[in-house]
């Protein structure tokens, strides 16, 4: 049933138009900031936009910081909300559950599609970025690069924490797809299960910004989600990173169980 | 059908429970009480004043809610002491350290070595090294919980202190050192310093303004590790493709000051304080008072003096009479005295409105 939903969610042509349109706007920045040889100023912009302009093998990081807060979220959102609801919207739902093989599992392997789809979006995403990055910009022959720490990084050690920043935006999208999948099983709408991730993502990035709601801060899905930054650091600063994995495992865990909970006994009517 | 109802409430009764244990998870870990251990409170200060060379490494965030009143030239002052701050700490002494400031986007690291400290800033790429100075404007080092600690302690009599219960900090049981500064012209409420009993480390550190509920500067371990850590992760070496910068000479910054600033015989007592000396502060600058109640005082050219009037009456709170203008931000009171006749003066100190007003009386020149 994985293979069934993967295939279904890669032969679209609209997951593709999603991943290049996510790709056209740290491109853009790139041209830009060739173009026009302008950093951001210290604290504004971009994590590592800045030092992209002495190491382009950067870029990466700088894309991926591109699309985080905004972009990625809502195409996320997008095939989240669709899983259940869109099947339902386009009254494919009856057949898909006359198959034997249960309920739960179709939620599973829904969740198992819409985690592909983050992974192969951050890939590209990152892998066009190393692309631009390199042909745009000069990339540092000799030895990696330079650690936030200011420390040096060797070529494997900068390739090693990429690697891993990449796997952790991945896990960080899990609770808005978590989000987007519970709000598809309770509406027969994908664009409202798509709205409502994005409604609580709006939410959880304002109440970040108010200091009066620092008493939840930690419990934000959006709290973590530059942690990766901090793997960049000398020596890596776990602290974040392991609390944004585990943040993101709750909301999963939870969200997965509330939508079990309303999808195994739903009238499926559509 | 009544099965399945009977289904589906059992499920959502299980998801319930699942989010009613993950949201009281949290409080009942803070809730965790902590050992207090029979130490009497002069005995946790002279370990607290002890700890200068215990190693550890640790993530520690000061919080601030002074609203400093001053120019556009000490916004990284004001930030201070007004936002919060997040650092990393290695400490192997008081010599050899280093303090990462981290930010969501970079940090800006300060090593310390026996020769002076390195200031690496990674979003603009600059590493600059200063000289040892006994003068200096506050850093987010100074604001550690172990060095403040030991700082607002450093002159603590022992009837000033009281033990203050037991709490955790940082995973660990503190034992609370309470500082009621005993000099009535204090603005400063209560220092409450946690303090690790096995090492004196202080874990965290609040600031109490007289009357305030609230801590204005709260400064708090999040995780400390008392290991000695390895000299190789606090050393640094400036990267090559960084600009290496000196820092500004503030001997000689102070030196040109001094020669600037107005000619006066300050007096030797102003609001119940009476004057004393630091390393490094010129003659031109009077120091008053004792631990965390002290005043500063010293003359200030008139454009100075003008550009910090504009600065100071744009604060809402601000009191403007005939002897000048005064503001409180917290426990820290800021005056600009302007006397009818001869030069303008800058009070500052964790001392009251009313104290302040009371020196500026006492100034040469100014209205009595």
């Amino acid at each position: 049933m994985i293979g069934v939903e993967l295939r279904k969610l890669f032969g679209r042509p609209r997951t593709w138009v999603t991943i290049a349109v996510l790709n056209a706007l740290p491109v853009l920045v790139a041209v830009l900031l060739q173009l026009t040889d302008l950093a951001p100023r210290p604290g504004e912009g971009p994590p590592f936009l800045s030092a992209v302009l002495t190491n382009g093998a950067l870029f990466p990081l700088a894309a991926l910081a591109i699309v985080l807060p905004l972009f990625l979220p809502i195409a996320v959102a997008v095939v989240a909300g669709d899983a259940v609801a869109g099947e339902a919207q386009a009254g494919t739902l009856r057949y898909l559950l006359a198959r034997p093989a249960g309920r739960t599992r179709l939620l599973v392997a829904k969740l198992v599609a819409v985690i592909a789809f983050v992974l192969v979006t951050v890939l590209v995403v990152a892998g066009v970025g190393y692309v631009v990055g390199t042909t745009l910009f000069d990339a540092q022959p000799v030895g990696g690069g330079t650690s936030v720490s200011g420390t040096s990084l060797s070529q494997q050690e900068l390739a090693g924490r990429s690697l891993m920043a990449i796997g952790y935006v991945t896990v960080s999208m899990l609770g808005v797809a978590a989000f987007g999948l519970f709000f598809s099983t309770l509406t027969d709408s994908p664009l409202a299960a798509a709205l409502g991730a994005l409604a609580v993502l709006v939410t959880s990035s304002l109440l970040f910004t108010l200091d009066a709601a620092s008493p939840i801060a930690p419990y934000l899905p959006t709290r973590y989600w530059l942690a990766f930054v901090d793997l960049f650091r000398d020596p890596i600063l776990w602290r974040d990173v392991v609390r944004g994995l585990a943040l993101q495992g709750v909301y999963v865990g939870v969200l997965l169980a509330a939508a079990w909970a309303n999808f195994t006994t739903k009238d499926v009517t559509s | 059908m009544a099965a399945r109802g009977r289904g589906a409430l059992a499920r959502w009764a299980a998801v319930g429970l699942l989010v009613a244990a993950l949201v009281a998870l949290p409080s009942v870990v803070a809730a965790l009480p902590a050992d207090d251990a029979d130490v009497p409170a002069a005995g946790l200060r002279d370990a607290v004043l002890a700890s200068a060379d215990v190693g550890f490494s640790g993530y520690a965030v000061s919080a601030g809610g002074l609203a400093l009143p001053v120019s556009d030239r000490l916004t990284d002052v004001a930030d201070l002491f007004s936002d919060r701050t997040l650092m990393r700490v290695w400490w192997r002494g008081p010599e050899d350290s280093r303090v990462d400031v981290v930010t969501a986007a970079g940090e800006t690291g300060v090593h310390r070595d026996p020769g002076g400290t390195w200031t690496w800033d990674f979003e603009a790429a600059t590493a600059t090294r200063g000289a040892p100075a006994a003068l200096a404007l506050p850093t987010p080092p100074d604001l550690l919980p172990a060095a403040l600690g030991r700082r607002l302690l450093s002159e603590a009599t022992d009837d000033e202190l009281a033990r203050a219960g037991a709490r955790r900090v940082a995973g660990r049981d503190a034992l609370g050192l309470r500082l009621t500064p005993a000099d009535a012209a204090s603005s400063v409420g209560r220092v409450d310093v946690w303090v690790d009993p096995a090492s004196g480390l202080p874990l965290q550190v609040e600031v109490f303004a007289e009357a305030a509920d609230r801590p204005a500067l709260d400064t708090r371990f999040l995780d400390l590790d008392l290991a000695v850590p390895p000299a190789d992760v606090v050393a640094f070496t400036p990267p090559p493709d960084a600009t290496v910068l000196p820092a500004p000479d503030t001997e000689e910054l102070i030196a040109q000051a001094e020669e600037r600033a107005p000619d006066v015989r300050l007096p030797g007592e102003l609001a119940g304080l009476p004057r004393r000396t630091f390393e490094g502060v010129p003659d031109a600058v009077g120091m008053y008072g004792r631990g965390v109640t002290l005043l500063a005082a010293a003359p200030v050219p008139g454009r100075l003096a003008g550009g910090l009037r504009e600065a100071l009456t744009a604060s809402p709170d601000a009191v403007t009479d005939e002897l000048g203008t005064r503001v409180a931000a917290g426990p820290l009171g800021l005056m600009l005295v302007t006397p009818p006749d001869g030069p303008a003066y800058v009070l500052t100190g964790t001392v009251t409105l009313d104290a302040l007003a009371d020196a500026a009386r006492r100034l040469p020149g100014a209205v009595s």
